[in-house]
């Protein structure tokens, strides 16, 4: 029997993903600031989260790595976490201390979760993930920028139940417009490279505020365009726009025989 | 100062009953409404009112304009005596209020205000909009004193087109008005804070200074001074404006509000 595959979006990235009875969280963010602002409902606080049996988090960015509410919030800090060393190193001044330090294509075990980061590029140093268990796969993106390297997942790690990838394009307006995060169209893109059974969008209704989004940031808040964009390029595979707070069942991956390239 | 919203709660939805014809309606209340406080300079809150309707009705935010205590009437309490303890008033009407993402919108004095708001580093407020601001000492460029003008010279200083200038209230009695006699207990004799630039220089939130270009109280080159202390900010000069541009030309102001970095 396949293991069931969870997941419920809390709040822009921070996602709490079940595979059988492993509960694993992804860059937490509970808490907002005078220019962060989720731009949505956070469907859960730190108190009603349940066991964690990992925390894993692609890199320090506050909307990321909101570890100082987690721990406000009462959370254990002896819970597993797992990022690159730039999120492990901020956790251990935090009070973390079962910390799993790992970079691109580096992977770690926490009982029977296997953690493989994968590539990941944006505006600090990030890494994605492979989250693997009971043989269930779960691509998550994070908020990195489409590099070519993502294209050797399936072929490294195998199929993929879920893919959660970003979508908003996220651009740094004082930087030249720099852009940080992939937009629909590109997250699009890497969606069928990953053939997933089962793709969410998330990362598109962050806000900085009425200033900010014209002083700071720009980004695409409509996760429709990734939706649209990938019934274009890969209308075989399944997407779905989650509220907060809705938990989502990833369908059984349909046998295929031979090797899908 | 805490964040807003405490950590590891959730956004609150506000749950109530009101007893209306005779039914009791129980109301989730989810509020994102975005809200604007309008803060005016010297000439009082009339001059915020127009431009405040124009916002609200346009962008379907909210807009707050407060009176400063002493104008208009009301009393001032001998504790407020200085511009950053108005600011710090409004920080903690924005407290009272609970409002969030705020953008403080002031000009000439309340420029001041709202420049000093944002200083405060309430999480409430997530940028300012200085329009022809005073508080700030730049060189070679003073600001032009308004004490003992008469209302022609006023308009002639304030406004790119004085004929826009609205009819100045008769005015009964000697002596300076009780709005003056407030604005110079917040702002001081000279209209400035020498330290105000250097702390500017620290700020981290958006700012966006807009000037009239003919502003004859502050020149468009204080304005660019303005701007220069502050590290994320952006300057628009407005044409066939002066020194209140929420009156002369509230449309190109409101235009360039919402069409910044389009």
């Amino acid at each position: 029997m396949t293991t069931p595959l969870t997941v419920t979006r809390i709040a822009h990235a921070s996602q709490l993903i079940t595979i059988g009875d492993l509960r694993i969280l992804t860059d937490p963010w509970f808490t907002q600031t005078a220019t962060y602002y989720h731009g949505e409902p956070v469907a859960r606080g730190v108190a009603s989260l349940g066991p964690i049996d990992a925390v894993v988090v692609t890199h320090e960015h506050y909307d990321h790595c909101d570890l100082d509410a987690l721990l406000a919030g009462g959370f254990d800090p002896g819970t597993p976490l797992v990022g690159p060393g730039t999120v492990t190193t901020l956790a251990a001044g935090k009070g973390f201390t079962d910390l799993h330090t790992v970079e691109a294509w580096e992977t770690a075990g926490v009982g029977d979760l296997t953690v493989t980061a994968t590539p990941g590029k944006h505006g600090v140093h990030e890494v994605t993930f492979v989250l693997a268990a009971y043989g269930r796969t779960v691509f998550f993106g994070g908020d990195s920028l489409r590099i070519p390297e993502l294209d050797q997942i399936p072929d490294r790690l195998g199929p993929i139940d879920l893919a959660i990838l970003p979508v908003n394009g996220l651009c740094i307006r004082p930087a030249a417009f720099e852009q940080v995060v992939m937009d629909a169209e590109q997250a699009a893109d890497l969606t069928a490279v990953l053939q997933p059974t089962l793709a969410i969008p998330h990362h598109y209704a962050f806000h900085s505020g009425f200033l900010g989004d014209r002083m700071i940031t720009r980004a695409d808040q409509d996760p429709r365009h990734y939706t649209d964009a990938l019934a274009r390029l890969a209308p075989e595979i399944t997407a779905r726009i989650v509220l907060p707070g809705v938990e989502v069942t990833v369908p059984t991956r349909p046998v295929v025989t031979g090797r899908r390239r | 100062m805490s964040t807003t919203i405490p950590a590891g709660s959730l956004r609150p939805t506000r749950s109530s009953s009101i007893t209306v014809n005779g039914a009791e309606v129980a109301v989730a209340d989810r509020d994102r409404t975005r809200p604007f406080l309008l803060l005016h300079g010297g000439a009082g809150p009339a001059t915020m009112a127009g431009f405040a309707d124009l916002l609200a009705e346009r962008t379907h935010s909210r807009v707050l304009v407060p009176t400063h205590p002493g104008f208009g009437g009301t009393r001032r309490p001998a504790s407020l005596a200085a511009t950053t303890d108005l600011a710090a008033t409004y920080v903690a009407l924005l407290d009272a209020l609970d409002l969030t993402d705020v953008t403080v919108v002031g000009n000439s004095f309340g420029g001041w205000v709202a420049a000093e708001m944002a200083l405060m580093d309430s999480p409430r407020v997530s940028g300012a909009v200085i329009v022809d601001g005073i508080g700030i000492e730049v060189d070679g460029h003073p600001v032009t004193s308004v004490a003992g003008l008469e209302p022609a010279q006023l308009a002639q200083l304030s406004f790119h087109d004085p004929a826009k200038a609205p009819r100045p209230a008769a005015v009964g009695g000697a002596g300076p008005s009780p709005d003056l006699q407030a604005l110079i207990a917040y702002a001081g004799p000279a209209m400035s804070d020498p330290t105000l630039a250097d702390r500017l220089g620290r700020l981290h939130l958006p700012v966006h200074v807009i000037w009239g270009e003919s502003d004859g109280i502050v020149s468009p080159a204080y304005g660019r001074a303005y701007a220069d202390a502050l590290p994320l900010s952006t300057f628009t000069l407005l044409p066939r404006s002066g020194h209140l541009p929420q009156v002369e030309s509230p449309e190109e102001l409101l235009g360039a509000i919402l069409d910044l970095g389009r």
